[in-house]
């Protein structure tokens, strides 16, 4: 059995006190001690601003939260609308790449190479393994 | 007001014979509340997302089956209150709560507390007993914190606790008791 004549009350009453619960000698002994009054006060205002607290942080969380889930849908879609033009970028670069490859350096060298051999090769007369007595006949 | 246009589209829902026809007005009405709750609890938001979501749909998946001895609120409250303790139990949640806990803490003491004409002094004290709670409620144990956040943040009395929780309102009250004596040890006596 509790005892009326506390000095101040025991954080169980305050906390039954907190629940609404109180025993009817704990609301009075509140009305006649302003220490107890003010404790009991300061600890509902610091849990009522707690659930304020904690439910405005939660709906900045949710709003938070939306933000984040609709940016990737619309990096999503710019990515969708423009994947054709990408691809068809993608595929001209690698088309004037080869031109530029094949058309810019390999090719000139090769051909004009080539086309010496054959020059060559043509304006003999005879074949090379006959051109030093072709010039026997020729100094004589 | 509000309280009225709430129940009464609460009583809306209950006497639909199919609850499936209303869901889209009761996520609209109840998600905030289930997502808050499951917020608070897991500290993680696309925990408490993932948890919201799997809340309702279980209770869609069970609409059926809803015995309506409570409140819609408390019936989802409570398959909110399993999956978030199954979340918890998770290893790999556990990993990163603790990392959580050791880490810098979220600063949550900056929101919400209106000035209310309140000395600067008076208000700081205020954010400094906010932020001690919500520090005490994370290392609650996990029954302790369910009925806390239940009471304290989602206003709900001591049967609606015992049917959202599954337990007797006694050892809700006794679960209570050891949190606010928690709460109040961390708050140093500044309350």
């Amino acid at each position: 059995m509790r005892r009326p004549s506390l000095k101040h009350l025991a954080p169980e009453q305050l906390s039954e006190c907190i629940l609404g619960q109180p025993d009817p000698w704990i609301a009075r002994h509140l009305k006649e001690c302003p220490a107890c009054r003010t404790e009991l006060e300061q600890f509902r205002e610091a849990l009522f601003a707690f659930r304020g607290v904690v439910r405005d942080w939660s709906e900045n969380q949710a709003g938070a939260a939306l933000a984040v889930h609709s940016r990737p849908t619309q990096s999503r879609s710019w990515i969708a609308s423009h994947q054709l033009a990408f691809a068809l970028l993608l595929a001209a670069v690698c088309v004037l790449a080869s031109l530029v490859w094949h058309g810019g350096q390999k090719t000139p060298a090769s051909d004009s190479l080539l086309l010496n051999q054959v020059d060559a090769q043509v304006s003999r007369t005879v074949p090379s393994s006959m051109e030093p007595l072709m010039k026997l006949v020729v100094q004589e | 007001m509000e309280l009225s246009a709430t129940s009464e589209l609460e009583r809306a829902i209950r006497s639909d014979v199919a609850v499936v026809a209303n869901f889209e007005a009761l996520v609209r009405l109840y998600r905030p509340k289930v997502f808050r709750f499951a917020l608070a609890s897991l500290r993680d938001l696309d925990a408490a997302e993932t948890v919201t979501q799997d809340c309702f749909l279980r209770a869609y998946q069970a609409s059926s089956s809803f015995r309506r001895d409570c409140s819609m609120q408390t019936w989802l409250m409570q398959i909110a209150v399993n999956l978030i303790r199954d979340h918890s139990r998770n290893r790999r949640f556990q990993f990163w709560r603790r990392a959580r806990l050791t880490a810098k803490p979220v600063d949550v003491a900056g929101h919400g507390i209106a000035d209310q004409g309140r000395s600067p002094e008076t208000l700081a004290l205020l954010k400094e007993q906010v932020a001690a709670i919500w520090e005490a409620a994370g290392r609650l144990p996990e029954r302790q914190r369910t009925v806390f956040l239940l009471r304290f943040v989602e206003d709900m009395d001591l049967l609606e606790i015992a049917c959202a929780t599954g337990m007797k309102e006694g050892t809700v009250k006794t679960h209570l008791f050891r949190a606010l004596r928690a709460v109040r040890e961390r708050l140093g006596g500044t309350a």
